[in-house]
């Protein structure tokens, strides 16, 4: 390289008009949670620039920690190859400031659940939207990762409302290679267009979904859930039997308590609530088992119990220990 | 006349610039974009003095890369011509070109369409050589396109050496059979030994190793390629950097059973974490690879003698398909630089005839050079391959006749 001329490259475009901007070059992911951390791990392994903004150092490096644990379990599952780790974490730029998703052009955010509530502070995220509008350019898409009724609400924060949109990325199944698209009442069609693009860039399908609370998949699941509980509750077969027959009885890669697990379960208590609410059907209400696992803080995976106690790194170490007594 | 030869990759594009006359070439510019899409892309491109210029800057996708390879060849600072139409045509390496092209062809849309139908059987390889071809249509409309292909050479495979033996139905269905790869390599390397050697190249019995990152060998009988190693995808065959080549496909399945992996993850393990970089847990590099065997790391001289072996395998496979050998080829950067692997590959074929000269042998690297003893039976060359060449020339050829 010693002898080596550099010089930039725009000069010698051939074709003089401007240069289109790469599509979903830069992608501004704002939590630091699990469902962060897999949309930045997913938009980066497709080759994303991706900013991730936490609220403090502590969670930002839990996060990135956390994205580069579930990256070496694929290395060990032959998914991935150390080099590629590398390209992927490389791309991953942490920061503090919601101001630094400035050049991205989509934002969704992405921030976790109160862990005391279960609850995410809807005025935290209505205060992000309107941070994000301030900083990046006109034509960037503001979108948020949920299944409740909440993108029209957060779009009216906004001065610029057609580019939002509400996502859902399968956090109990990160690898599930689907996606559901919520298009707001102010969502307008160039931006959903868009956003489909962005899904098939990280080699996703997209579902196309109503706004609705729960929209299809935790419509589906938490009455799933409430029914294994009752099944569970009243003695049919034990936890783990019940995982196993829904696993390969009918195919689900996870049965619906370790789902739950995953999830976290005070969440899915909180969107059975907002169903009920919403359609005032019994079978939404959360069963009486979850509800005491709430209370007694076993609220899955990240406590490291939930339905199954869990060790460090998520794997299941005792089953049907519920199955005696609540402990 | 001057030929522009592409070889567009997921992120990289490969230029040559020739002036060819009948009887001469010569290379007037050349090098490469990288990161295509990606953060941190580039182009190099080096002019006919050998003076290397680095371009920095956002290069968004295969068009906007050609459009600045030709940008840079048309500059007054680093060019090395006045006008776009100085290009007579511009000639592609395409990877797969199917059971529907046997040779190079014009470009034309019927063509197109059929490489697009050929998508599936090459996912990763021939979407972004089409990306090439559609940018060239529109950057340069009038310039006529040429595409040669790396299955092109073996067509002429037997069907009794390209069928595997499962339903024959699945043939029908998904175009599952052996098509092998390195075909413009193969098919460089074995005219040229032919030529040094001053023999009909339609009456020898040849055996060519390409081994570089890929690998595989043929057998060119008549000069027609009768057998390759690699197959339906270019993990069949030899042992290469970090493919596996050739493996019990009970081992797939018992192994996606036990790691309970799917079938992304199956093609990763085999792809990426096998060959010479699994084996030795050291490198994919053989020459990293050499230098732990030679400190006494164990598992790299495993790897080693499994690496020559396979090799060995097929030219013993090979001169029995084809009743004999007359000639056996080395070219790809293992084969044309590393006298360990040929001398490995050689010892205890000399039953065959195969005699290498130890000295001739240890002394060449990267050029053309008779490495067997003047008495052997089988000629063994060192043959630097160029496919860039071969894909101006086809180019050339196809052209003159429109």
């Amino acid at each position: 390289m010693a002898d080596m001329i550099i010089e930039p490259i725009e000069p010698y475009a051939l074709s003089k008009k401007v240069q289109v901007k790469t599509l979903f070059s830069r992608i501004g992911v704002i939590g630091c949670g699990i469902e962060a951390q897999g949309i930045a791990r997913i938009a980066s392994w497709y080759g994303m620039e991706v900013v991730l903004v936490a609220k403090d150092q502590e969670k930002l490096e839990s996060a990135i920690n956390g994205i580069s644990k579930e990256l070496d379990k694929r290395i060990q599952s032959w998914g991935l190859t150390p080099s590629e780790k590398r390209a992927i974490m490389g791309r991953i730029q942490g920061s503090l400031e919601c101001s630094s998703v400035a050049g991205c052009d989509f934002v969704i955010e992405a921030i976790p659940a109160n862990p005391e509530t279960g609850f995410r502070d809807l005025n935290e995220r209505k205060r992000i939207f309107r941070e994000v509008e301030k900083v990046v350019s006109e034509d960037a898409i503001i979108a948020t990762n949920a299944t409740t009724i909440v993108i029209t609400e957060l779009a009216s924060e906004l001065k610029k409302r057609d580019r939002t949109v509400s996502l859902h990325f399968f956090v109990s199944s990160p690898e599930a290679k689907i996606i559901e698209v919520v298009k707001g009442l102010y969502t307008s069609d160039t931006v959903y267009e868009r956003v489909c693009k962005f899904v098939e860039l990280i080699n996703r399908d997209v579902i196309p979904v109503m706004e609705s609370a729960g929209i299809v998949s935790m419509r589906l699941y938490v009455a799933l859930l409430n029914e294994a509980c009752h099944t569970l509750m009243e003695g049919v077969a034990s936890m783990s039997d019940i995982d196993k027959t829904m696993e390969i009885g009918l195919g689900m890669r996870f049965g619906p308590f370790r789902s739950a697990d995953f999830i976290g379960l005070e969440k899915v208590v909180i969107w059975m609530e907002n169903l009920y609410e919403e359609f005032g059907q019994q079978k939404y209400k959360p069963a009486p088992l979850l509800k005491r696992l709430v209370r007694a803080k076993r609220l899955g995976v990240h406590t490291k119990a939930g339905f199954y106690k869990y060790d460090d790194e998520g794997n299941i170490i005792a089953e049907d220990f519920l199955s005696g007594k609540i402990g | 006349m001057k030929i522009l030869v592409l070889n567009c990759g997921s992120s990289s594009i490969k230029y040559q610039l020739f002036t060819m006359t009948d009887s001469n070439w010569s290379v007037i510019a050349k090098g490469g974009v990288e990161k295509v899409g990606l953060k941190g892309s580039f182009l190099k491109h080096e002019k006919e003095n050998g003076e290397k210029v680095l371009f920095e800057g956002e290069i968004i996708d295969h068009k906007t890369g050609i459009d600045y390879i030709l940008g840079v060849m048309l500059s007054e600072k680093h060019g090395c011509m006045k006008d776009l139409g100085e290009i007579d045509a511009v000639g592609h390496r395409v990877v797969h070109g199917g059971e529907t092209f046997s040779s190079s062809v014009f470009i034309n849309d019927e063509v197109i369409d059929k490489l697009e139908e050929m998508v599936s059987l090459a996912p990763l390889h021939n979407p972004p050589n089409l990306k090439g071809i559609y940018a060239i249509q529109q950057l340069m409309p009038e310039v006529p396109q040429v595409g040669v292909f790396d299955t092109a050479f073996h067509q002429s495979m037997p069907d009794y050496a390209y069928m595997y033996a499962i339903p024959y139905s699945l043939y029908r269905k998904y175009g599952i059979r052996r098509y092998g790869f390195h075909g413009t390599s193969h098919r460089y390397v074995t005219k040229r030994a032919c030529e040094i050697l001053n023999v009909d190249y339609n009456t020898q019995k040849i055996i060519s190793c390409h081994l570089g990152n890929g690998a595989s060998v043929a057998a060119i009988k008549n000069g027609k390629s009768v057998d390759t190693s690699m197959g339906f995808t270019p993990l069949e065959g030899l042992i290469m950097g970090t493919r596996s080549g050739d493996l019990d496909p009970g081992v797939i399945t018992y192994l996606m059973d036990k790691e309970m992996i799917g079938t992304r993850s199956a093609s990763v393990l085999l792809n990426k974490h096998s060959g010479m970089l699994g084996v030795t847990g050291i490198s994919s590099d053989s020459r990293e690879i050499y230098e732990a065997a030679e400190g006494g790391h164990e598992l790299s001289k495993l790897g080693i003698r499994m690496y020559d072996y396979r090799i060995k395998k097929y030219i013993g496979s090979y001169a029995a398909a084809m009743g004999g050998v007359d000639t056996l080829i080395f070219t790809g950067g293992i084969g044309e630089n590393e006298k360990r692997t040929r001398a490995g590959v050689c010892e205890g074929l000399e039953f065959l005839g195969i005699e290498i000269d130890e000295e001739i042998n240890n002394k060449s690297r990267g050029k053309e050079v008779v490495i067997s003893k003047p008495g052997s039976k089988v000629k063994v060359l060192v043959v630097p391959t160029n496919e860039e060449l071969v894909i101006a020339e086809d180019t050339k050829k196809i052209v003159e006749k429109l």
